[in-house]
């Protein structure tokens, strides 16, 4: 006999995709990052920089930087200036 | 270009506030953070249009910048290019390029206009003398159309065609820099970097997105894809463009060397020349003579040798100064365009009308002094008769134009724009530009919806704020849940967005009547654009760039006034058949005087205001020439002077004793200040001063004018400052003496008028004041057809008529007319005074009179239903011999005929011959509040009891009536209750606020001091019906309520009326700053 789906009452609640996540980063004097979870960053392909709701009581001011990371893997980290930290979100 | 000191950027793509939505700083803004950042040259890159441009030139060119010309032009795709000025030729094509993308935004008139769109053709046809950049990162045209740039790139050459690298910080930067540097190296031109400048500082980058959500009219939540994304758009120091595009430095460095090559100076190569009028037989100057002459003979009959004498000096004069200046060409202008005024007139007015011996228009302004002018017809007051000065209106050192006002009746004046055009070709005339600026209530409503803010509450702030959009933080502070509102960020940001909003530009349209002419293509000269209504066409610049480019302006103004006058004699001549000549009137008559001394002066022009009536109290006028004094004292110039109070103690003082001789701050003043008791109360007094106490010459004092009516020339107000007390100080006047009338003169500062003016405008103030005492009837009637304007709302105007028993009948669908008529001595309201009911079914309701029923009304009119049911409401109906309840119960029974489906309006399917099978059932009359709220509700006034009439009995005990006042005491406690007719807080008056209350019998003056002001902020703004308590203060025959206390009779009323809110449709006073 099939369960009734609708019938579990542990249905989870909505989750958010691509959360952001504290990341550990070493930067230079121009807040570029050299390294990212203690791996050296080989290259900065792009940086862009976000500034929106500033209306609101969750304002973004963040700097954000597409790295290649020594190993190759590549990773999106930003700078939160509101949080005053680094975090990382998949590309 | 800055590569002395190691820095090598000039930022060659910056837009203003005039890119309109898009922009977030001055260009004045602009020019003062550049020059702090070290730029030695910067251009102005506006969104279509060089509306800043000149601006921007004198300001750069003031700071030792060199200023650039161009602009971002939008191509018939929506791309975008960059267009820069290298040569005048270029700059002529800029304009005409500008002109040919605005030829078709305005295809239909009354809609919301087109963007501007340039053809590519036209572009690469008109390429000489620019440079051709290929547009910003998101819409520029190598971005969005790479082909398209190859053939501008092949059109322009590789001198002349570059592609434009930008670094908005935005995810994608580095892709598309690399293909645009491909695009370059394929097409064989070379990069240059641009910073796409859109704020001046950093803190305007956040009005910045906020602007783009006003021109989104969405929220800032829902525009992030059309905002910036980041504040990167601010002004960068030439250091920081390196580290921009560390990849691009020959393309930073660039910027320099074009910049060196776009070497057009807009401030001083535009090379305009006004019309010569000289042909090869006759000079300009021989015409001007001629057409002088000619009206000598007329105006100076030889019976009055004297004045003869003196009027023949005066125009030799003249004529001489006229020839040294070059002038004659520009008076021969102004007599043609009058000329065509008085073609123009002859068709408006029609054969017969009693309007025909009228001139065209009327001179104000400084050229009522002129004997040209007056012989020439462009005033019409003998300026040798009454003693006026020329110094203003032309002197030897004039740097530009002289200024010549003329008005018109409006209908003159609507037709005569489109027929200056059409005689001087569409490419050598145009409207002058005025652009609509930020003020606090448009801000607050702008900026509200733009942050999500709650409409209603958005409203409330918006009634209630004073005006100044850098106070609506403390305006926020002070409302009751201010301290709530103030701890949300959105809220603050509304408070700090509005202060940096203040001033700017949001929006071109036209001058209320500036033209220039030009003998040279003017579209070569700046673009030229379709204004909103048909016909008509506006530069770009307004008039204080026209001046700076030394365009000459003939300013066609409509005055309403004018209209009513003309309308007025229109009227007497029609209901009596009398024809007036106003120029033959008597300018003496006593019971005119009499009226305006008592302040009897409704609708009367520019003595009507509460200020001039409270003044006329005092003063007393008893002439044309205290009239003259009378116009000009009431103005902000001469109560910022101090002149006002000093000027009514000492007429009453002469009153009294007429040896008495007023004090003046030095003798070398007695002679300019004579028949003024010792006070600047024109603005001639200002040149006259200047000239006898500090030696300045005419030219000189022209200039101190000029620079104290100019928002731009803080400055050079200072520097004439000391040139004032140097001059002052070798005629032997103390230092105190001199610095003390310097003051008076800088607070008079621009806003007075000049002698020759006021005569004018006394001349009609006087003439309006004859009309209303003995043709009253008429004189409401034209009245209400010239509105808008003045002072009153039509509900007083309606009610100070009635006081002075003048019949007012409500409109009949059976015997109004489209407009207000006089009907057997009595004014019938017109049928397009029903709110909804537009001029043209008016008319046509009036042509097809009499109507038998309402069946018969709604079945033969096409008027909408609604329309139907607001006619009936207002009363217009009640001659069909029913109960207006009972008429709007049948007017929901008849078949009308129905617009055939898909024919757009055009066919409609015939009623049915129905009746109806139903009886009208027996229906409740309306109560006397419900016809009275209906009334104001339909027509904006009401010809029924007054509301405070049918409140008076349920007043708290001890309200008085405005007619009691006379018999009470000064500094008497009183309360007084009424309608807010007008609401006062003059810039001039420390915070002070006046509220006119009428009432049943007529007008209480309420004064309130700034902190009851405060106290009951909200009840003064919002309130339509007020109570006020407090002590009564009579000076002479002045009578004012200086209040402590304010109450709403909002909730009385409700009750009275038995509605469930307070009742809304009562008419909104009139704010006056």
């Amino acid at each position: 006999m099939v369960a009734d789906s609708r019938a579990s009452s542990a249905s989870p609640s909505p989750r958010r995709l691509n959360v952001p996540r504290p990341v550990l980063v070493e930067a230079g004097v121009d807040g570029v990052p050299l390294s990212v979870s203690r791996r050296a960053v080989a290259l900065v392909r792009e940086e862009w920089r976000v500034v929106d709701r500033w209306w609101t009581e969750e304002p973004v001011f963040r700097r954000y930087f597409e790295t290649v990371l020594e190993d190759g893997s590549c990773l999106v980290v930003f700078y939160d200036q509101e949080r005053r930290s680094w975090l990382e979100q998949r590309a | 270009m800055a590569r002395a000191a190691g820095l090598t950027y000039v930022e060659l793509h910056c837009h203003s506030a005039y890119s309109f939505l898009d922009g977030a700083s001055q260009p004045e803004e602009l020019a003062a953070r550049a020059a702090e950042l070290g730029y030695e040259a910067i251009a102005l890159t506006d969104h279509d249009g060089l509306y800043g441009s000149l601006e921007l030139a004198h300001a750069a060119k003031a700071l030792g910048l060199r200023p650039i010309t161009g602009a971002e032009v939008t191509l018939a795709d929506g791309s975008h290019v960059t267009l820069l000025v290298e040569s005048r030729r270029g700059y002529a094509n800029l304009c005409r390029l500008l002109t040919r993308a605005h030829a078709g935004t305005r295809p239909k008139e009354g809609r919301e206009p087109l963007p501007p769109a340039l053809p590519l053709e036209a572009l690469m046809e008109l390429r000489e003398g620019l440079v051709c950049l290929s547009g910003c990162a998101r819409r520029g045209l190598a971005v969005r159309d790479p082909s398209a740039a190859a053939q501008l790139a092949r059109a322009f050459g590789r001198e002349r065609f570059y592609v434009e690298l930008q670094r908005p910080y935005e995810r994608g930067d580095a892709r598309r820099n690399a293909a645009l540097r491909d695009l370059a190296q394929a097409l064989g031109v070379s990069t240059v970097a641009t910073g796409n400048v859109h704020a001046h500082r950093p803190c305007r980058a956040f009005l910045q997105d906020a602007l783009v959500a006003i021109r989104q009219r969405s929220p800032l939540e829902a525009c992030e894809q059309e905002r910036r994304g980041n504040h990167e758009c601010v002004l960068m120091a030439p250091a920081q463009a390196k580290e921009r595009f560390p990849d691009d430095p020959d393309a930073v460095a660039r910027t320099a060397f074009l910049a060196e090559q776009l070497e057009y100076d807009l401030t001083c190569e535009l090379g305009y020349r006004y019309p010569d009028f000289s042909t090869d037989s006759e000079p300009a100057e021989a015409r001007l003579r001629r057409i002088c002459e000619r009206a000598f003979v007329e105006r100076y009959p030889a019976s009055d040798k004297a004045l003869r004498e003196k009027a023949r000096s005066r125009l030799e004069e003249e004529l001489r100064l006229i020839c040294e200046l070059g002038l004659a060409g520009f008076f021969c202008l102004h007599h043609e365009v009058l000329e065509l005024a008085r073609e123009v007139a002859e068709e408006v007015r029609g054969p017969g009308s009693p309007r025909r011996a009228l001139p065209p228009g009327r001179g104000r302004g400084s050229s009522v002094g002129s004997i040209v002018c007056y012989l020439t017809g462009l005033s019409h007051v003998d300026p040798v008769a009454a003693d006026l000065s020329l110094g203003r209106f032309l002197n030897r050192e004039m740097a530009s134009c002289p200024d010549i006002d003329l008005d018109f009746p409006r209908d003159i004046r609507e037709r005569l724009i489109v027929r200056v055009i059409e005689r001087y070709g569409r490419e050598r005339a145009a409207l002058v530009a005025s652009f609509s600026t930020y003020h606090a209530r448009g801000a607050i409503r702008d900026l509200g919806k733009a942050l999500g803010l709650p409409g209603a509450e958005i409203e409330q702030l918006a009634r209630l704020t004073e005006g100044d959009p850098r106070r609506v933080g403390e305006e926020l502070a002070s409302l009751p849940d201010g301290r709530r509102k103030l701890a949300s960020r959105r809220w603050r940001a509304l408070a700090w967005l509005c202060a940096e909003i203040a001033d700017l530009p949001r929006h071109v349209s036209q001058h209320p009547g500036g033209m220039v002419v030009s003998s040279q293509p003017l579209v070569e000269l700046v673009p030229v654009q379709p204004a909103a209504m048909a016909g008509r066409q506006i530069c770009q610049w307004d008039k204080d760039s026209c001046a700076d480019a030394g365009f000459l302006k003939i300013d066609l103004l409509g005055l309403g006034m004018l209209s009513a006058v003309e309308e007025c004699m229109e009227l007497i001549a029609r209901t009596r058949g009398e024809a007036i000549d106003l120029s033959r009137i008597p300018l003496d008559d006593p019971a005119v005087y009499e009226e305006i001394q008592r302040a009897d002066t409704v609708g009367a022009f520019q003595i009507e205001s509460r200020a001039q009536m409270q003044s006329l109290l005092r003063t007393r006028p008893q002439s044309l020439d205290d009239l003259t004094v009378q116009v000009a004292l009431v103005r902000p110039g001469p109560i910022q002077g101090g002149a006002v109070h000093p000027y009514i103690a000492r007429r009453a003082r002469r009153r009294r004793d007429p040896s008495y001789k007023p004090p003046i701050d030095h003798p070398l003043l007695a002679e300019p200040l004579r028949e003024t008791l010792g006070v600047v109360v024109f603005q001639d007094q200002v040149l006259e001063v200047a000239m006898a106490l500090a030696g300045f010459t005419v030219g000189e004092a022209e200039g101190l004018r000029r620079a104290m009516s100019r928002k731009r020339s803080r400055e050079a107000l200072e520097a004439y400052r000391e040139r004032f007390l140097a001059g002052a100080q070798a005629r032997g006047v103390d230092p105190a003496t001199a610095s003390r009338v310097y003051d008076a003169l800088a607070a008079f500062s621009g806003f007075g008028f000049p002698k020759s003016h006021a005569a004018a405008f006394a001349l009609l103030a006087y003439q309006s004041a004859w009309l209303r005492r003995y043709y009253p009837a008429e004189f409401l009637c034209a009245l209400l057809n010239a509105q808008p304007m003045g002072f009153y709302p039509p509900a007083s105007l309606v009610r100070d008529a009635e006081r002075r028993a003048v019949r007012v009948l409500p409109p009949d669908v059976n015997r109004s007319a489209a407009a207000c008529s006089v009907e057997e001595g009595a004014v019938r309201i017109g049928l397009a005074y029903v709110q909804g009911v537009g001029k043209e079914e008016a008319e046509a309701l009036a042509a097809g009179q009499p109507y038998a029923d309402i069946r018969d009304l709604a079945q033969r009119s096409a008027v909408a239903e609604d329309t139907l049911r607001t006619l009936v409401e207002a009363g217009a109906c009640d001659c069909l011999g029913q109960p207006r309840r009972a008429l709007l119960w049948q007017l929901g029974l008849v078949p009308r005929p129905q617009a055939v489906p898909g024919s757009g309006g055009r066919a409609h399917q015939l009623a049915l011959p129905l009746q109806p099978v139903t009886e009208t059932p027996e229906l409740l009359e309306e109560t006397p509040w419900e016809r009275l709220l209906a009334d104001y509700r339909t027509m904006g006034l009401s010809l029924g009891p007054h509301p405070l009439a049918l409140l008076r009995f349920q007043l708290p005990a001890g309200a008085v009536a405005s007619a009691e006042l006379d018999r009470l005491q000064h500094d008497q406690r009183v309360a007084v209750a009424g309608l807010v007719v007008a609401r006062q807080r003059p810039a001039t008056a420390k915070g002070v606020v006046f509220v006119l209350l009428e009432d049943e019998h007529g007008l209480v003056n309420l004064v309130l001091p700034p902190p009851v002001y405060e106290r009951y902020r909200a009840l003064a703004r919002g309130e339509p019906l007020l109570l006020a308590y407090g002590r009564l203060e009579k000076v002479g025959r002045g009578r004012s309520v200086v209040v402590d206390r304010l109450e709403s009779l909002g909730p009385l009323a409700q009750k009275a009326a038995g509605l469930a809110a307070s009742p809304r449709p009562l008419p909104q006073a009139h704010d006056f700053g």
